[in-house]
């Protein structure tokens, strides 16, 4: 059995609490355990905006906590992942490392470079791996035309994450669809970014980029857009929502976190287990297609 | 997205600030600035600069080097940044130009430039450890799903915060 550290973040724990569910369930029904640490604070990524020795400052803190408890960290944020994993490289070198713990001495923390940081869809592909999530599937997807959106941080900066997947042509969550049963649809705007990092400054940027990824699957067919990171979640979810009032739009276009769809084909609840009633889109019509008819 | 063609004003040399360049370069950070050839692969690959044309990274590079120091920290532009690091995925140098960046919002934050959310964020962090308040309501409703209660305590980060003199950052009026 692997464990980990459960990195929570801000948003998730607040805001999107259907990811952290079914996160939770999914990493049970696999054999992934996670330990939950209260002590763990903001990754930092923000305040590198401002104050970038604040914001490694914060992102070490985090792996001090972890360190302490022998563990390495699963994240479900993709901007926490890659904050969190950055500091993990500019740790590396020892002169920074000196100065941080230097720094953490403060509060009684030191990091020594051992706790690595993972994204739970890299957990689930890497330590769990498509085919011993093939033989754990119950329900039939494969009626589910499904959108992919990686997520920036999940694989940038390219350095902080030894080359496991390619942030150009990237291929683990499609695989990870695929294991399901659901059919992972290719389109152009792929890599496109949701522009959600910078939307409380300005949210011109991010009407701008949603509605242009938006536009662009809604020609795809598909049935639902699959993302694995909460602040991606809000963008093309809840925005979409703003966006259509806004901008006299008419998107229709659900959105899952990847272990809610990952949950659905082990056959989990849709709402005990899963969240899918607090998803901001409907989902109705897509459960109705595996069979489920429960009004959410 | 209509662009504003206009022509700008000549630049004055005597305007400009010769140690703009050495000041940001002292920063490890952003010691690829050195390496940049002026591309542009960094703008063509920008998620921003197709929404905004005013914000571009080799046009901001070539602003340092130039000693463009006030346009450069004064600019809205450079807080529209997504972090997406697609400037530096393509870059021939290898010049990390997220990094340089952040040297610069950091420089314009000092300067009394920062975005009042990131100020506001900073400040919740000190009380709650997140960006979030954390109220009755969201507890119960984390009750009602069996998820663990939140600790919302931020004295340890507000203590690492201090130490840096995030703290001290004021919001743009």
């Amino acid at each position: 059995m692997n464990t980990y550290a459960l990195f929570l973040g801000c948003t998730t724990p607040t805001q999107v609490i259907q990811y952290e569910l079914s996160s939770r369930w999914v990493c049970k029904h696999l054999g992934i355990e996670l330990v939950d640490i209260d002590d763990f604070v903001c990754c930092g990524i923000n305040q590198i905006n401002l104050n970038q020795e604040a914001g490694l400052l914060l992102a070490a803190m985090n792996l001090a906590y972890a360190e302490a408890k022998g563990l390495d960290i699963l994240a479900l944020c993709a901007a926490c992942t890659g904050a969190l994993a950055e500091a993990v490289e500019r740790l590396k070198d020892q002169e920074t490392r000196d100065r941080v713990n230097g720094k953490l001495q403060a509060i009684g923390l030191k990091y020594n470079g051992r706790t690595q940081v993972k994204h739970i869809s890299r957990v689930l592909y890497e330590d769990v791996g498509i085919d011993r999530i093939k033989r754990k599937i119950k329900r039939d997807l494969s009626k589910f035309r499904v959108a992919p959106h990686y997520g920036c941080h999940y694989l940038k900066p390219e350095s902080a994450f030894e080359g496991f997947d390619d942030p150009d042509n990237p291929k683990s969550l499609h695989q990870l669809i695929s294991a399901t049963g659901a059919f992972p649809v290719q389109y152009e705007s792929l890599n496109l970014c949701c522009g959600g990092k910078s939307f409380p400054v300005s949210k011109k940027p991010a009407f701008y980029l949603v509605q242009k990824k938006l536009d662009n699957i809604m020609g795809k067919k598909i049935d639902c857009m699959v993302v694995q990171c909460q602040t991606c979640y809000l963008m093309y979810s809840e925005q979409q929502k703003v966006i259509n009032g806004r901008f006299r739009k008419q998107y229709n276009v659900p959105v899952l976190l990847y272990p809610q769809l990952l949950g659905i084909a082990l056959g989990g609840d849709p709402i005990n287990d899963l969240g899918l009633n607090l998803n901001a889109i409907s989902l109705n019509n897509l459960l109705a297609k595996v069979g489920i008819n429960k009004q959410l | 997205m209509k662009q504003d063609n206009s022509q700008r004003e000549p630049i004055q040399v005597s305007k400009l600030d010769p140690n703009f360049r050495s000041e940001v370069i002292k920063h490890k950070d952003a010691r690829g600035l050195n390496a940049c050839f002026a591309c542009g692969t960094c703008t063509a690959g920008c998620s921003i600069s197709e929404v905004f044309p005013e914000y571009s990274p080799k046009k901001l590079a070539k602003m340092v080097k130039l000693g463009m120091k006030k346009e450069v920290l004064s600019s809205p532009y450079i807080w529209y940044c997504v972090t997406c690091h697609n400037c530096e995925q393509h870059c021939p140098q290898n010049v990390k130009f997220f990094n340089i960046l952040n040297v610069l919002k950091n420089m314009a934050a000092e300067k009394g430039y920062a975005p009042s959310p990131w100020v506001e964020q900073t400040q919740q962090i000190m009380q709650t450890g997140i960006i979030f308040p954390m109220d009755e309501a969201l507890m119960k409703k984390r009750k009602s799903f069996f998820l663990p209660t939140l600790r919302g305590d931020g004295k340890k980060a507000k203590k690492l915060i201090e130490l840096t003199g995030l703290d001290k950052i004021k919001a743009k009026k």
